[in-house]
């Protein structure tokens, strides 16, 4: 992949007994927000500390913005941002300290860590806590503290292990507009259970399951690979008694309908039937131009997607 | 160069924001000058023997600084590990060597500020007699490079555990074993100990400076203990890399 920032080829972590990553390969596009999820114990964290070099691999190769990850560990780390999941800060110290320590660790002077740390503090609201110990603080603003010390040198890749655990309903929402935000300047790695999240900030997800890369794409890649053929939920307006047996009849009579099955009636407050149909292709057009023709209502037409959890359900229960 | 400045100076803030700082610094002053005034192992105290000296002090110090220093240099790494801020620290672009010898230059600043209050001692003595300067300046580079070398040992002992007790129970164990008992268990294993032996002991080598000696072979010696340590230090804290 031409545009890939972050390339990753058979990563092979073993610890004494378990193999937490067996021969992960994977690539992240420059401006991308990649979702790494698993169950627990998958092997997220294990790639994450990998790619931060907090942790080495046991074989593979990794390449951070065109450097070799492991013969370069020291510059490729000057280009990353960091928020660990546990984001453990010194609680003695107030959090203006912390991060001009932080910043002057990244090689910026006294003057250009103030400066810094004013344009990210209200990025990350943190304004009114710039003078308090991090003791006193609050587990979302802990974790605001430690998303501002991961972009506080303003990284080309940022790396964040479950960024909202922990954190109120209003938390969850502002970091993860935050993150879409990122999205814009920044490639980001994010590692998460919560799979709305996901759906809403994430560009492309890879699973990983059992120390294996078990999916790789967008959801809308993954949903047509679970499904294998085309699902539609069609309503169609009908007064009769027999639950739309004519009109299922004829549905199923469409070319490239496999099967028709007959889901409910309703009625709100147009009296219809609902049917969905299994197809070799997308037959959207198709059905509209057929009820046009025969003068049926089309109440509903739509492509039943699954959802997130579904998806990650299917892959990690195959694998 | 500027990382290491930079981790030292955040250290040293942290060891006088914790109370083992203060009792640390209280109980050395007191121990040595409690031994300063009173005599050690029952020999002549500052009184009895009508000289201006501090030999009593350079005797007595080095012992309470065995007992002390592991208490400073105890949460150095261990805490770090325990609390997961090592997860940040080490994914800064900064070398594991420089990690640790910044934490020992933050931990030299103690024994720099434990030291300094001493300086009551040679006050005194000045007050009362012509010491000799040059004794007193060789026993304090003595008590800065053997203190040096305990808090090498100690900030080694705390990468190899995350209970700072555990850490500190270590690092009171070697620095006292490298002290002194090394000294008491070739007494006895040999009638006339060989001199090489006897120079793998802190307190042999301390001797000369307590004297006021300042021989380069002393000040070699316990550079190259502490360096050891220090590559010790980094070797173990690299270590997490192959686990």
């Amino acid at each position: 992949m031409a545009d890939a920032v972050i390339q990753i080829r058979n990563l092979v972590k073993e610890y004494d007994t378990i193999t937490a990553l067996n021969g992960v390969s994977f690539d992240v596009k420059q401006g991308e927000i990649l979702g790494l999820l698993g169950p627990n114990g998958a092997g997220k964290s294990t790639t994450m500390k990998i790619l931060t070099s907090f942790i080495s691999a046991t074989s593979g190769q990794v390449t951070v913005d065109g450097l070799d990850l492991f013969a370069n560990p020291i510059e490729t780390r000057a280009r990353i941002g960091y928020l660990p999941e546990s984001t453990a800060l010194y609680p003695d110290m107030v959090v203006w300290d912390y991060l001009v320590y932080c910043g002057e660790m990244r090689g910026f002077t006294r003057a250009q860590c103030h400066e810094r740390i004013r344009s990210l503090a209200g990025r990350v609201g943190l304004i009114e806590k710039l003078k308090e110990p991090i003791h006193t603080l609050s587990k979302g603003y802990k974790q605001r503290v430690g998303l501002a010390q991961a972009l506080l040198h303003n990284p080309k890749i940022v790396i964040l292990d479950e960024p909202t655990s922990g954190l109120d309903p209003n938390q969850i929402v502002e970091i993860r507009q935050l993150i879409k935000e990122l999205g814009k300047d920044h490639t980001v790695i994010l590692s998460t259970h919560i799979l709305p999240e996901v759906r809403q900030t994430c560009d492309r997800i890879v699973i990983i399951h059992k120390g294996e890369k078990v999916a790789d794409g967008t959801i809308e890649q993954l949903e047509g690979k679970l499904h294998g053929t085309h699902e539609l939920v069609v309503g169609v307006g009908w007064d009769g008694d027999d639950r739309g047996e004519p009109i299922r009849q004829e549905l199923a009579t469409l070319p490239g309908v496999l099967k028709v099955t007959h889901s409910h009636g309703a009625s709100d407050p147009i009296r219809h039937q609902v049917f969905e149909i299994d197809a070799k292709q997308d037959m959207r057009a198709a059905i509209f131009a057929w009820a046009n023709d025969r003068g049926h209502t089309l109440v509903e037409l739509r492509r039943r997607s699954l959802d997130l959890e579904t998806i990650f359900q299917r892959i990690t229960s195959e694998a | 160069m500027k990382q290491i400045w930079v981790i030292a100076r955040r250290e040293l803030a942290s060891t006088f924001d914790s109370p083992i700082a203060y009792i640390s610094a209280t109980v050395f002053l007191v121990a040595t000058g409690l031994m300063f005034f009173f005599g050690i192992d029952g020999g002549d105290d500052y009184f009895e023997a009508r000289q201006a000296t501090l030999r009593p002090f350079f005797d007595a110090a080095p012992w309470v600084l065995a007992v002390i220093l592991p208490a400073v240099t105890m949460r150095l790494v261990a805490e770090e590990k325990n609390s997961g801020t090592l997860e940040l620290l080490v994914t800064l672009p900064v070398s594991d060597s420089r990690i640790i010898l910044g934490k020992l230059l933050g931990s030299m600043g103690f024994l720099f500020v434990t030291l300094a209050l001493t300086l009551v001692f040679p006050a005194v003595v000045m007050t009362v007699g012509s010491p000799d300067i040059g004794a007193i300046i060789g026993g304090y580079l003595g008590l800065i490079l053997i203190g040096t070398t305990f808090l090498a040992l100690g900030l080694m002992t705390s990468t190899w555990t995350h209970n700072q007790i555990v850490a500190f129970i270590l690092g009171l164990l070697l620095c006292v074993f490298f002290w002194t008992a090394t000294d008491a268990l070739i007494k006895v294993a040999f009638d006339r100990p060989p001199m090489a032996l006897r120079l793998l002991t802190f307190k042999t080598q301390f001797a000369a400076f307590a004297k006021g000696v300042i021989d380069i072979r002393n000040v070699v010696y316990f550079v190259s203990v502490t360096a050891v340590a220090v590559a010790a230090s980094t070797y173990t804290l690299k270590s997490r890399n192959w686990r």
